[in-house]
């Protein structure tokens, strides 16, 4: 199952430890006080990939390049190897056809792991993913659930433009009948891929291309072959007491990074890790914010109908709003399609500074 | 009463058409042997049977089956008209044989995949005339509770009723997929209209059955129509049973049930022998319009 490689083998900055020829997953041990395991993303689907196909017959993935390329991002990297054409099928470049053929099977009671390639592609193939998919368990009252999962990139890159860069998570989190997940880190990727293959609904699982190499601190229970996380429930990432900052996915990166900066100014904030966009844990937020009093939301997609939209209708429609001190901001993409330039993109995206700066203006301080 | 000396030509079983012969009746049995109407093929050596035997249970049976169609599709009319069925309702008048003739050839593990024409599939297909209609009138007792209605109706082995026009195409191949995948010697059957003919996800789905050899049966009902457009100002090509290019083809007869039956018959036995997918045209006809 694991390689260790206990001596050297320091994380390189893609997070991919290259002296290793057996395409199995790896974790990298650093020697802490603590013990503590690191694990990349990347690392993490694939280790919860291997082990819900071995888990369970119904399970395969098919998409673009995930078998014998090892996967575009090199995410199923050396499962066909292990579990051959029948578990693990390249597709030809046919979406729409490939998506609903994964729908169809998931009719007739198979488990499939449908990828995009990103989910920029999705959109050919949307007409399945929420006709045939997400209605079809309500529309037949029941007679026919369709367990698939659809995984894949989303959001922005570096540097691939506008018809390459877009963020799904407000258009799937919008329909009933998906379960939509946003994982930041390598317990939420494993924990809730898991989750997602186990769970009998169509599950549109929203990972980040730009975190596949990072590596994240993973504990013994992570790393168990049952470790499931709930759908549907938010994570306390960082406790404060001044300002509730939510976000999901790479968002969450920057909301930490902002927590650091604020704690030297002594600023306490709150960092709540989403998970889920639907079903959605609005009960974590507004507990957070009846003791902070402020909330600032950050998301990489566009504002217009974005999740912080939804956050903020949701704060206003419940007693939540008797408890802001300050209105909900909100820190998001600029509302453009992604230019190439990399000084247009970079301006284009979310930053810490933007964070902090939004914090601060939430809490009326300079 | 004595027949000796009577034309057995006189026993033509079709108004209005030349009719299939009959070759053979002894008149002490229970069964009758007709010649089925002819086929044209397309990348095929040979094609379905061209003599079919059909018993007296069989042609009751079928009988019945297209006649409670036509007049549970002729009380779905009338329901519409008085405000009773909502929304869209699609009829499957004139077209009964191609079900009933399919169901006459398949077995209860295989599958079927349709579009919205689906109210005669739902019948034959394990719903009473009464849950049909229940669900067309939105009541609890219907076939989904009320909650599809007459384009969503489903059952075990039966994917709907499907909206989306060309949708069902690859889900049917996808259905094909978990057959092989589980090793079943089953076919899905997946049914769509000569407007659904020309939609791209059609040839995504026959590129991949044929690609992995999936059992699919691609049937275009060609009823002449796509909504209100007739097929040759819709189609470059109105030959559908050649569409499929690599994936092989027959025309069928579809006003005759027996071709209809024959043929499908040939179709279980070609994709159970792994060969792969094969599509079918059937050629029909809707007495009503695309919906009321």
């Amino acid at each position: 199952m694991f390689i260790r490689n206990v001596s050297n083998c320091v994380i390189s900055r893609n997070g991919v430890c290259s002296n290793l020829k057996n395409a199995l997953y790896i974790t990298s041990r650093r020697n802490l006080a603590s013990n503590t395991q690191t694990m990349t993303i990347r690392d993490a689907l694939n280790s919860a990939l291997d082990e819900e196909i071995k888990r369970d017959d119904r399970v395969f993935v098919l998409g673009e390049e995930v078998a014998q390329y090892d996967g575009a991002y090199k995410v199923t990297k050396g499962l066909w190897k292990k579990y051959g054409d029948e578990r693990l099928v390249d597709t030809p470049i046919t979406e729409m056809g490939f998506a609903g053929i994964a729908v169809g099977a998931a009719f007739a009671g198979l488990r499939p792991v449908c990828e995009f390639m990103t989910f920029n592609f999705s959109m050919q193939a949307i007409d399945q993913i929420i006709n045939s998919a997400a209605k079809t368990y309500y529309m037949s009252a029941g007679r026919v659930p369709v367990p698939i999962v659809f995984r894949g990139p989303n959001g922005a890159a570096a540097g691939v433009a506008a018809q390459h860069s877009q963020d799904f998570s407000a258009w799937f989190a919008h329909c009933p009948g998906l379960k939509v997940l946003a994982p930041y880190d390598s317990e939420d990727c494993r924990g809730l891929l898991k989750a997602a293959i186990r769970d009998d609904n169509p599950v549109v699982f929203l990972e980040n291309e730009i975190l596949y190499g990072t590596p994240f601190p993973v504990t013994e229970e992570v790393l168990k072959e049952d470790f499931v996380l709930p759908i549907g429930k938010a994570k306390i990432a960082k406790e404060g007491t001044d300002v509730t900052i939510v976000s999901y996915s790479r968002g969450v990166q920057l909301a930490l990074e902002a927590h650091e900066q604020l704690k030297k100014e002594n600023i306490s904030a709150e960092v709540i890790n989403l998970r889920s966009l639907r079903p959605f844990d609005f009960k974590t937020i507004s507990d957070s914010v009846k003791k902070t009093h402020h909330l600032v939301v950050v998301e990489y997609g566009w504002p217009f109908c974005g999740i912080g939209a939804e956050i903020c209708a949701q704060v206003v429609e419940t007693d939540t709003f008797d408890y802001l001190d300050a209105p909900v901001l909100r820190v998001t993409g600029v509302d453009v399609p992604m230019p190439y330039a990399a000084t247009l993109e970079s301006n284009a995206l979310p930053t810490t500074a933007h964070v902090v700066k939004t914090v601060k203006k939430s809490l009326n301080i300079q | 009463m004595n027949f000796a000396g009577f034309s057995l030509r006189n026993l033509s079983p079709k108004i209005g058409s030349p009719g299939s012969a009959v070759i053979a009746s002894r008149f002490a049995s229970n069964e009758v042997t007709f010649q089925t109407r002819p086929y044209k093929l397309h990348k095929l050596d040979s094609g379905p049977a061209s003599e079919t035997t059909l018993t007296k249970e069989d042609a009751l049976d079928y009988y019945r089956k297209m006649q409670v169609i036509r007049r549970m599709e002729t009380s779905a009319g009338n329901l519409y008209k008085e405000k009773k069925i909502r929304g869209f309702c699609h009829l499957y008048t004139g077209q009964e044989a191609c079900a009933v003739g399919m169901v006459g050839a398949m077995d209860k593990e295989d599958a079927v995949i349709t579009a919205y024409r689906c109210h005669g599939w739902t019948y034959l297909l394990g719903s009473t005339v009464l849950e049909v209609i229940a669900e067309l009138t939105g009541k609890i007792s219907g076939n989904v509770y009320g909650k599809g209605g007459s384009m969503h109706m489903y059952d075990k082995n039966f994917f709907g009723g499907n909206g989306i026009v060309g949708a069902q195409q690859p889900l049917g191949a996808g259905i094909a997929f978990a057959m092989k995948y589980r090793k079943q010697k089953n076919s899905c059957f997946t049914l769509y209209g000569d407007g659904a003919a020309n939609q791209g996800q059609l040839f995504e789905a026959t590129n991949m059955a044929k690609l992995w050899d999936l059992p699919c049966v691609f049937i275009c009902e060609n009823n002449g129509f796509g909504m209100g457009t007739s097929a040759d100002r819709a189609s470059a090509s109105t030959d559908y049973y050649t569409r499929g290019d690599y994936v092989p083809g027959i025309w069928v007869d579809a006003m005759d049930i027996l071709s209809v039956r024959e043929a499908t018959r040939f179709a279980k036995e070609y994709c159970n022998s792994g060969k792969g997918p094969l599509m079918m045209e059937l050629a029909t006809y809707r007495y009503s319009g695309h919906s009321i």
